[in-house]
Parts: structure tokens; C-alpha cells; sequence
């Protein structure tokens, strides 16, 4: 252990000092050389044609939220081989939290490398409007897919996101509702309300918690309670100010700490996200749970993962609903074949084979009057789910989402009011 | 070991280790410096670089507590790996053929990661955990998991380090300790004796390495404290990475302070083991 080298010489240690840089000289210029990518990723296109060109031959990597086994799946089986066609190899990279894919975009735009790993991201809400201010996005370019015309081009789903101008920087991918759910067998009447429910949470100690903050569920959760507690979504200014955040948010907070001793485990934790929520519901010790992707609920009974009885809950004042869209970073290495799979999974093709309850049930994007007869029989042949109802019925006095601020603000301060409370 | 070597054989020494060390000093420093840097807003993604000490001062309670609480739980997990991996330890010497057998699983637990581990030790541990579901009573069971104490993320520690631990002690000692051994009880030592004044002497030094290694790991890692622990409050590393995780770009700095901090308390806590460590062979 007293191994101990003599220290070297003044001279020497200026030699070591030189050698050293070198050594950083070269592990930096091995970086710079390892870019071998053929075409040159700020490229702007006039036509979609051009477009179609230069994604031949190229490998899209889309990086997307990795812990959706039916969303893996019809990506990896209905998506690639449709993008192999156009002569471009998808390849899907899972990631824990979209917030992951986004860094690692910031870092390499920080780095200065400019054939980004990144191609293609499924993201919405604060990942996009963070992204939007760091000018991580390619803008201005959905205008250039065909597709985009089965789109309504005033739904507000789809030009601002989470109050962010969408702006041609993200296309389209699908709809999403937030959705409770409850075990029949062991909730036979279940709340119609949100303030039904945090009732019913209080007059039932321990059955009810939900996801902590910032995770995504349970961030919307809260945001959810504020609009609740404000006395409904009209009241609540969609744009961020200290002064709204200030009228509305402590109500909410003080809800939420009011409840704390009545949640699961005393509200002493919660639930890290809507795994563990889900997986609480399946044991048993809950009877509500909630999603963004109540799509995901038809194969979650069916494989068992959630109780038979489980049912979904439709609340009387609605919920919140939102679009999730794909977005180019703008050092992307292979924007162009990043542009057709957009486009493609745009298609009618695509958007109906995704609502298929089997395959990933996510509600599609596109405007049913602007498809012909042919397409539009693609989406009313589809089957029924047996446990989640119609867009139309889910998505009833939907109100939109609150503008990006709002987000970080909030998580921050239940984070500090109401996970800390003793 | 502790003669000097002839300064042309250490040069050569200094030599030959140099591709291996360089560049592990010249990424560190540069990381370090990197993370410095953001932390002083001098690194930011949008805007122009300002100094600011703002992650340091305004978050500095934050940080301070999240320092108490890594420092809890590396402490608890250090003794419970020490104390565990000696007593396995003395197994594997004492008994020739089933202490073999321990010592092959102490060496199988080590390759497992920590993330698997942990994962393991939640469905284990859970208040619906399998354990809890063998021993019938999902409502007595105590919170090991989420729970006020990191109850399940330090018995994870205890489980994989004090392998480490023991095969540690295990190497360093098993060629003098047996001799030895044989020596105290033909003087009429019990096992007892044999164990605290034979074995434990021997293995004293070889215990503080792995402490001080064991103590560091657990007071920089983040998978198992992640998982097992409460949502709030959070450790170093936990509050390291979901700062640096979050879609608020300004929070970065936060997370680089956090993460400078663990490397502070780390630094000195392997400056203050090795202090001991120092004077302890003083004393012998």
C-alpha cells in the first residue's frame, strides 16, 4: 500500500504537463474525425421531392419514451418495415424520459457537433418549448410533407403546444386524453368529479395517491387539481405569470398537503411514476389510477397487467388533452429521412393501423373530413376497445393545456411544499 | 514494500502507467472544470455567459441537507458491508469446504449491478413485495421501500459491498492467517479468540481500504437510492440527476453545484479514511 514513485523533477514534470495536452490534442481530434456522415444536416429543401432524395440510403434514429411496450411495437413492426420502402432504415432508441433525448441533443449542440446522434424525437409540451428556447429544433419544415393535409391547419391541438407555437418545428404524430381509471369491484361508485375524488381520497384513508412531480403523470395531476381548485379551466390564464401562479397555485398546493395524510403511505412518499402507480393499482392498494395514454389500458387488461375490473372514469367538468409530435433536432445528421417518417407516420395508413386498440390505440391526428371515403373507412372499421371509450367520448369538455412555464413552476413547488410537508 | 525504489525504476514505472493515467486526469479535470464552469452560469445554453454563484448560494441549504442525507447513508451502509463482509469473511477461513462455497456466491454477487440488484431488492422489499406476501402481513411490514430511512436502498449496499468486503479480506490475509491460527489454538485459543485477535487484527487494514472504497461508492451512486428511497428529501446524486434531467434549462447549474458537491465530500472523505488509516499504522 506504501508503494509510493519519487516524485519526478521539475523538467520532467513540464514534460508530463505537454504530453498531456497532446494527449487532449489528440482524443479531440479523434472526436472530430469520427463525423463521417455524407450529407450536410442544415440543408433547407424546396420540395418534398428533394426531401425523398437524399433520405435514400439514410438510418433514422427516432428517440422516443421507451417504457410503452405496444408503442415499441408498432414502431418497430408496422413503422420501419413502411420507412424501409422509401429506402430508410428506422431504427427506434428507448429512453427513460424525453427530457434524456433532449439532453443528450443540448449536449452535443454544446459540444459543436453538428451530425447529431438525435434525427428524430417523439416530444410535446416543456421538452419542446425548452428545445424551442436552446433553438434545438429544426423549424419550418412540415409545411414540405404532403401529408400534413389530412390535418386540420386551424385544430389548436395541433398548432400550439402546451401554449408554445408549434411554428413547422414538430409534426403531428397523435391525440392524447388524460384519463382516470378505477377498479370496479373494489370502487362500485366511483366519483364523477376531480373534487369528488380528492373527497373520496380523503374519506378514504390510504386507497388513492398519484405519480410525484416532475414526473410527466403526475405533473399533469397537479395541474389538473390547480384548474379544480381555481374552479375550473376558464379561470386559469393558459400564459404563465407570477401574478396567475400566485392566484391559483396555493390553493392547489394547500389541497394537496390537506390530502398528503389521507394518500397512500400517509403521503410520506408517492408513487415515482405511472409504473409504479399502475403496478399499486394492480396489488391492490389503490382503487384510482390515471394515465396520459389511456390507449395503452386495452392491452394492459388483456395481458393482465391491470385488473378485468378495471374501468375508465370520465369526469363531468372533462379533462385535459393534449398532441404528441416528432421533432428534428437541428443538428440532426439525417433530417431528410427523419422528414419522409414524419410524413409517413402521418399517413392514413399509419394513423389507423396506430388506433387500432391491438396494436397501440393512440387517437389519431388527422381530420376525418378532409380524408376520401377509402381512408376514412381505414379508421370506422376499426374494432372497438372493451375498455376504453371513443375519442369523441373521452375527449368531452376537453380543455388545452396550460403554457410550458407552468409546468416547472408548479413541479417545483410541490416539490418544495407539498413532498417535503413533515 | 515500503523501501524507495531506485529513481530510474520509478521513472520507468511512471512511464508505463502514463497512457492509462493521463488520459483519465486530462477527462477528469476537464469534466470538473466543464461542470465548475456551468455551475457558475459561465456555460450556459442560451444567452451570454454571466457569473453568477446563485446554484451555490440559493441552493445551498438544499445542498447541505442532501449532503446529510448521502452522508447517512453511506455511513450505514459501510458498517453494515464491513461488519458483514468480516463475518463472512471469517467463515470462508474458518471452514474449509462450506466456506468455499460462500466465498464462490460472495464472488457471483459481485458482478450484478447495483440497478438489478436494487430492482430485486424492491420486489423483495415492497409493501405488496413478495417477502411481504410470503410472510402474510402486507399491513405490519415495514417501509423499507420509500420509507424515511433508505431502509431497502442500504440493506442493497450491505448485500453487494460486503461481498466485496469480504473477498477483500478474504485475499489480502489467507496465506499468513492460517498459520497463525493453527499457532493460537495449540496455545489453547478458542474460535472466539482466534477470530478477534488473530483474524481481525490481520484483517484491519485491509477492512479500512475497502471501507473507504465502499463509503465513497455508496455516497456518489444513484441507481439504488433512486429507486428504493423516498421521493423527497433526495441525496446528492439524486438531486444531481434530476436537475440535470430537467426540461428547465436554467436548473443546470443547480445540478452541476450538486454534483461539484458530492465530488467535495467524496474528496474529503477519502482523505480523512486514509488519515486514519495513516495514523492507525502509526500505532502499530
Amino acid at each position: 500500500m506504501t508503494l509510493e514513485p519519487s516524485r519526478p523533477e521539475a523538467p520532467q514534470r513540464l514534460r508530463l504537463l505537454s504530453s498531456a495536452l497532446l494527449a487532449a490534442l489528440v482524443l479531440s481530434s479523434c472526436a472530430a474525425a469520427g463525423s463521417n456522415s455524407g450529407s450536410d444536416p442544415g440543408r433547407e429543401f424546396a420540395d418534398f421531392g428533394e426531401v425523398l432524395e437524399e433520405a435514400d440510403g439514410q438510418t433514422v434514429d427516432l428517440w422516443m419514451y421507451g417504457g410503452d411496450e405496444q408503442g415499441n411495437a408498432y414502431v418497430d413492426e408496422t413503422l420501419v418495415p413502411a420507412a424501409e420502402e422509401f429506402g430508410v432504415t428506422l431504427r427506434r432508441v428507448p429512453v427513460a424520459n424525453t427530457p434524456d433525448a433532449l439532453n443528450r441533443v443540448l449536449n452535443e449542440l454544446q459540444a459543436g457537433r453538428e451530425d447529431g446522434s438525435v434525427d428524430l424525437v417523439w416530444v410535446n409540451g416543456a421538452n419542446f418549448s425548452t428545445g424551442r428556447q436552446a433553438e434545438a429544433w429544426r423549424c419550418n419544415w412540415t409545411g414540405l410533407l404532403p401529408n400534413m393535409a389530412y390535418t386540420d391547419p386551424n385544430d389548436p391541438l395541433l398548432t400550439t403546444d402546451f401554449g408554445t407555437p408549434v411554428d413547422g418545428c414538430e409534426a403531428a404524430w397523435h391525440n392524447a386524453q388524460f384519463t382516470y381509471f378505477y377498479n370496479s369491484e373494489t370502487l362500485p361508485e366511483p366519483p364523477t368529479s376531480l373534487e369528488g375524488i380528492l373527497d373520496w381520497a380523503e374519506a378514504n384513508p390510504g386507497r388513492f395517491t398519484y405519480p410525484a412531480p416532475p414526473d410527466f403523470t403526475g405533473s399533469v395531476f397537479l395541474r389538473e387539481v390547480m384548474l379544480s381548485t381555481a374552479g375550473g379551466a376558464d379561470e386559469v390564464p393558459l400564459t404563465y405569470s407570477e401574478e396567475a401562479f400566485d392566484n391559483h397555485a396555493p390553493a392547489a398546493l394547500d389541497a394537496l398537503s390537506d390530502l398528503a395524510p389521507s394518500l397512500w403511505r400517509e403521503g410520506n412518499t408517492y408513487p415515482r411514476d405511472e409504473q409504479a402507480l399502475n403496478s399499486l393499482f394492480a396489488d391492490g392498494e389503490v382503487d384510482i389510477a390515471m394515465t396520459y395514454g389511456p390507449a395503452r389500458l386495452t392491452e394492459l387488461v388483456a395481458s393482465g397487467a391491470l385488473p378485468d375490473s378495471t374501468k375508465v372514469l370520465t369526469l363531468d367538468e372533462g379533462s385535459v388533452g393534449n398532441a404528441s409530435f416528432l421533432a428534428i433536432p437541428v443538428n440532426a445528421a439525417d433530417a431528410a429521412g427523419a422528414m419522409t417518417v414524419a410524413n409517413l407516420a402521418l399517413s392514413p395508413e399509419q394513423q389507423s393501423a396506430k388506433a387500432d386498440p391491438g396494436v397501440w390505440g393512440q387517437f389519431t391526428v388527422l381530420d376525418m373530413d378532409r380524408l376520401d371515403s377509402d381512408q376514412q373507412s381505414l379508421f370506422t372499421q376499426l374494432p372497438e376497445s372493451p375498455v376504453v371509450p371513443s375519442y369523441e367520448e373521452l375527449s368531452r369538455n376537453a380543455h388545452a393545456e396550460l403554457g410550458a412555464d407552468w409546468v416547472t413552476e408548479l413541479d417545483d413547488a410541490w416539490r418544495r411544499s407539498v413532498a417535503t410537508a413533515p | 514494500m515500503s523501501e524507495r525504489l531506485p529513481e530510474r525504476a520509478s521513472r520507468r514505472a511512471l512511464l508505463m502507467a502514463a497512457p492509462a493515467v493521463l488520459p483519465v486526469i486530462v477527462v477528469l479535470a476537464g469534466a470538473l472544470f466543464a461542470g465548475l464552469l456551468q455551475s457558475l452560469g459561465l456555460m450556459p445554453f442560451t444567452g451570454e455567459p454571466q457569473l453568477s454563484f446563485d446554484a451555490w448560494t440559493t441552493g445551498s441549504g438544499e445542498i447541505l441537507q442532501a449532503a446529510g442525507i448521502s452522508l447517512y447513508i453511506a455511513a450505514a451502509s459501510t458498517t453494515l458491508s464491513v461488519v458483514m463482509g468480516f463475518m463472512i469473511a471469517a467463515y470462508i477461513l474458518a471452514m474449509p469446504i462450506s466456506g468455499r462455497v460462500i466465498a464462490g456466491l460472495s464472488a457471483a454477487t459481485i458482478p450484478i449491478p447495483h440497478l438489478i440488484a436494487a430492482g430485486t431488492f424492491g420486489l423483495l422489499l415492497s409493501d405488496a413485495g413478495f417477502l411481504a406476501r410470503v410472510l402474510g402481513m402486507p399491513e405490519e411490514f415495514p417501509t423499507f421501500v420509500g420509507g424515511p430511512w433508505w431502509g431497502a436502498a442500504i440493506l442493497e449496499y450491505g448485500w453487494k459491498e460486503s461481498a466485496f468486503v469480504a473477498l477483500v479480506v478474504v485475499g489480502s490475509i489467507s496465506r499468513r492467517v492460517g498459520d497463525l491460527c493453527d499457532a493460537a489454538s495449540t496455545l489453547g485459543a478458542s474460535p472466539r479468540q482466534r477470530i478477534l485477535n488473530v483474524v481481525l487484527p490481520l484483517a484491519l487494514p485491509s477492512l479500512g481500504i475497502s471501507a473507504i472504497i465502499v463509503f465513497v461508492y455508496t455516497l456518489g451512486s444513484y441507481e439504488a437510492v433512486w429507486l428504493l428511497g423516498p421521493i423527497s428529501p433526495e441525496p446528492l446524486p439524486v438531486r444531481a440527476v434530476r436537475l440535470f434531467g430537467s426540461v428547465d434549462l436554467a436548473a443546470r447549474p443547480d445540478a452541476m453545484a450538486t454534483a461539484l458537491a458530492s465530488v467535495a465530500v467524496g474528496v474529503v472523505a477519502i482523505l480523512a479514511g486514509l488519515l486514519v488509516l495513516r495514523r492507525f499504522k502509526g500505532l502499530r
